[in-house]
């Protein structure tokens, strides 16, 4: 029994790999596009900039080197979060690539997260240039995180990439059933972009606003990996609780939402 | 020419009104993009301080402009410049090239999209509240100024857009700088002097993102010299003399995606 | 007058020479080697008008960037052109007015619309009013047998309706020089068939030149008497059809079924004998004198049955370019 199991990882993990190699090499073909997106992430640095030039008791409040930390971590953080699986899904679908894919022994799920895991693994040297760049620009704004932060912050990166990436995977079904559904994209940006802590700490919130943000997955794959990342004191089991909390909720939907549209597809003809 | 560009639009509205689902998606992304930038300005502005110097009705002023410059973005600048790449890439560029009329003005003007008119209308409503709240009263002059500015900063836009979207013919790849180029573009949102002393002289010579939003602010509140408007009108005027040089010099490097 | 004139033409690209792989990739990101490819050498010729001319040759052969530079939207590297009067590279409005370029494998028709809206758009850039514009899509319609597809959206037309809806908007403006490359692609018989119909009924209609490149020697075997080989950039031949066929294959084949065997030395007073089984024999017969040969032979033999074939042209011109 147990081999068998074994067995079947062992093949899986060996589709996995040769997934993310083949969508690696692609990935490179296309580095100066990943470069050009990569500095498109430039959002938390324009708001670093315009947090540090206001006369703001608050910023007073927070401390200026911990506003520089907190959002060069939300640079961080965003690069490696970046998602764009209902672009790419979308025309795969109006191409009639997804009837192939959905052929072979594996689901089209992993062929879209291997792509994604590769295109991550493109940008760190990117990310690593612009951050030395960034660094030789305003050079008092260094820090070393500790080592537990930063094994931590990497790990709820992680998870923070999945819980974003199920959540556009999600609705990536309604492709199935709207020829334009990438449109969606655009409005789970506008939460992500003023919910998450992208263009203001969380701490600067009324209590109201950071009562919702809370309600929703955002606050954790942003405001948490970044404060993680810049050495500030939060909560890891509030944390961490939250991102596995939204994993396993969107994963459980996700699987049954996949099922509804298979069969939705299949009875459309394909 | 005015034929032409009539018939472009109407087939276009009609090509967009096939996708209904973007109304909605078009009006609701409109409505919170809205709240989140006054949200993020309020935060700004929550303990009674100011940024750079403005307040935050007037504030309200540059985000109205900004919204203004995404409705021209969204009805007729993406629609478009997003294109050449794409006809580039598919070499349908051949047929725009083929046909007896400016292939500048075909790329620039063959599309348009109805739904940058929620945040048209968007714009206009956030400049006239931050007007009257500051009991704003527009003179003659301040009119001819603004809309002198305006007019320049749609130039502005437009001219960056179109010659980074030219480099496509040398890099086919470099799709992408369209997002650099409209996530740059947010820092236009607040104002120039919000921001340190070195980013100020980028965002006015390198990106011009003071002539964008903040000289046209200016204008209508009558805090901009004439010399600034001027300033803007001269740096519009040749940059979109460039983008049309640029433009005819690329062509001759154009081999055509063959077979 | 000649409506098309090329004197000394050729184009030279540089590529980026790089090899597969992440190796490869990583190779070519720091040393970038790049090499002149000559794909279009020192070509000459002249088009009268109303010709039609087909341009044949294996993929990559140079008809295309050809094609291109004939009407301007290529710059040659060398060379002297005139087309209808005009140098293309202009792009004068006046010599983009008299041609059209139509492409089998990409589509200037708006995809979600019906055929009809981008039609009106191409009436309103070659600046004609609704009524011309009416007209000539009846016309123009009824030679292409097009009826309901024009109402309804490009995505929903088959291949061949949308090729047809192509040709219509890209003759609208009634060109006199046409530029086809591969109008035929992906068609099935039938469609290309009637694309090819209408073809030589527009240049008997309106004395239009046309050139055009195929794949499908059917579409050059039955529209042009005139064709130009090209082959690694260079023109080979440039003349009849008829008189391409004869150079590549001096003789034809003929089988002959005998009631009976017959000498082998009788036999190859006729042609060379290329199979010699009994009663079935073949011959290769000199085209000049086939006739006379043929006519003798069935004189001399108790035939049963003759059959004379030619080599299909394609596999000629493969040979050829191998």
């Amino acid at each position: 029994m147990l081999t068998i199991y074994l067995k079947k990882l062992f093949q899986f993990s060996r589709i996995i790999f040769s997934l993310f190699s083949s969508q690696y090499a692609l990935m490179l073909e296309y580095r100066a596009e990943i470069t050009l997106w990569a500095v498109s992430g430039l959002l938390p640095l324009i708001m670093l900039a315009l947090w540090t030039g206001i006369e703001n008791p608050l910023v007073n409040y927070l401390e200026l080197n911990y506003l520089k930390r907190y959002f060069i971590s939300a640079f961080i953080v965003r690069q490696f979060t970046a998602v764009w699986v209902m672009i790419t899904f979308e025309e795969d679908h109006l191409d009639g690539k997804l009837s192939p894919y959905l052929l072979q022994p594996i689901t089209p799920f992993w062929r879209y997260v291997t792509s994604h895991l590769a295109e991550q693994f493109t940008r760190i040297p990117i990310v690593v240039i612009m951050l030395i760049i960034i660094f030789s620009i305003i050079p008092y704004s260094f820090w070393l995180p500790s080592l537990s932060s930063l094994i931590f912050g990497i790990i709820a990166i992680m998870l923070a990439f999945w819980v974003r990436f199920l959540l556009h995977w999600i609705f990536c079904m309604c492709c199935f059933y709207n020829d334009r559904a990438s449109a969606i994209e655009r409005l789970l940006l506008i939460p992500y972009l003023f919910l998450s802590g992208l263009v203001a700490p969380l701490e600067t919130f009324p209590e109201i606003i950071k009562k919702i943000a809370y309600i929703t997955p955002y606050p954790y794959i942003m405001s948490f990996p970044a404060r993680l990342l810049s050495g500030q004191d939060v909560s890891l089991f509030l944390g961490f609780t939250g991102l596995i909390g939204w994993f396993i909720l969107l994963f459980s939907i996700s699987i049954i939402t996949w099922k509804i549209a298979i069969r939705h597809y299949s009875a459309m003809g394909a | 020419m005015l034929n032409i560009i009539y018939t472009f639009w109407i087939t276009s509205i009609a090509s967009e009104l096939e996708y209904r689902l973007n109304v909605i998606v078009e009006i609701i992304s409109l409505i919170g993009n809205i709240a989140g930038t006054i949200f993020t300005l309020f935060l700004f502005y929550q303990q009674g301080s100011n940024v750079g110097g403005w307040d935050f009705y007037s504030s309200l002023i540059i985000v109205g402009i900004y919204t203004l410059l995404e409705a021209l973005t969204i009805s007729i600048l993406h629609p478009n410049l997003s294109q050449i790449v794409k006809h580039i890439q598919d070499g349908t560029l051949d047929y725009v090239l083929l046909k007896p009329i400016n292939s500048q003005l075909w790329l620039s003007l063959r599309k348009i999209s109805p739904w940058g008119m929620p945040s048209f209308i968007a714009g206009v409503i956030l400049i006239f509240v931050g007007l009257s709240k500051n009991n704003i009263i527009i003179g003659n002059l301040e009119i001819i100024y603004a809309i002198t500015a305006i007019c320049s900063s749609f130039i502005l836009l437009y001219s960056i857009w179109f010659i980074l979207a030219t480099t496509s013919i040398w890099f086919v790849k470099v799709w992408n700088i369209n997002e650099v180029l409209r996530s740059t573009l947010v820092a236009g949102r607040y104002p120039l002097t919000a921001y340190p002393p070195s980013l100020r002289t980028i965002f006015t010579f390198v990106f011009p993102i003071a002539f964008l939003t903040t000289v046209p602010a200016q204008a209508l509140i009558g805090t901009s010299g004439h010399q600034n408007i001027l300033l803007s009108l001269v740096f519009s005027i040749s940059l979109f003399i460039i983008s049309i040089l640029f433009w005819k010099y690329a062509l001759r490097f154009y081999t055509s995606a063959s077979s | 007058m000649s409506k098309i004139e090329v004197r000394a033409l050729s184009k030279s690209y540089r590529v980026a020479a790089k090899k597969p792989g992440i190796a490869g990739t990583v190779n070519h990101f720091i040393y970038r080697r790049t090499k002149e490819v000559l794909a279009v050498d020192n070509i000459n010729f002249k088009i009268a008008k109303g010709e039609m001319v087909g341009f044949i040759g294996s993929n990559g052969a140079g008809k295309t960037t050809t094609l291109k530079m004939l009407c301007g939207l290529i710059h040659p590297s060398g060379g002297y052109l005139r087309v209808a009067g005009f140098s293309p590279l202009t792009r004068d409005k006046k010599f983009l007015r008299q041609i059209t370029f139509v492409m089998g494998q990409k589509q200037q028709l708006i995809w979600d619309l019906p055929p009809l809206d981008s039609i009106k758009v191409n009436a309103a850039i070659y600046g004609l009013s609704e009524k011309e514009c009416s007209n000539r899509t009846y016309e123009l319609a009824s030679m292409l047998d097009l009826g309901d597809e024009l109402y309804r959206p490009v995505r929903k037309l088959s291949l061949g309706e949308r090729m047809k809806a192509e040709l219509l908007a890209a003759l609208l403006h009634r060109p006199s020089i046409l530029f086809l490359d591969e109008p035929t692609l992906g068609l099935d018989i039938n469609a290309q068939v009637r694309v090819r119909q209408f073809l030589s009924n527009y240049n008997r209609k309106y004395g239009a030149t046309i050139i055009l490149t195929s794949h499908y020697m059917a579409d050059i075997t039955s529209l042009c008497r005139r064709v130009l080989l090209i082959d690694k950039g260079r023109l080979l031949f440039d003349g009849l059809l008829q008189d391409l066929i004869q150079k590549l294959s001096p003789s034809r084949s003929v089988i002959i079924e005998l009631n009976s065997p017959q000498p082998i030395e009788q036999l190859s007073e006729y042609g060379e004998v290329v199979e010699y089984d009994k009663n079935f024999v073949r011959l290769l017969i000199p085209r000049n004198d086939l006739t006379s040969k043929i006519s003798s032979l069935l004189i001399k033999f108790p035939i049963k049955d003759l059959e004379i074939t030619d080599p299909p042209i394609e596999q000629l011109i493969g040979r050829l370019l191998s």
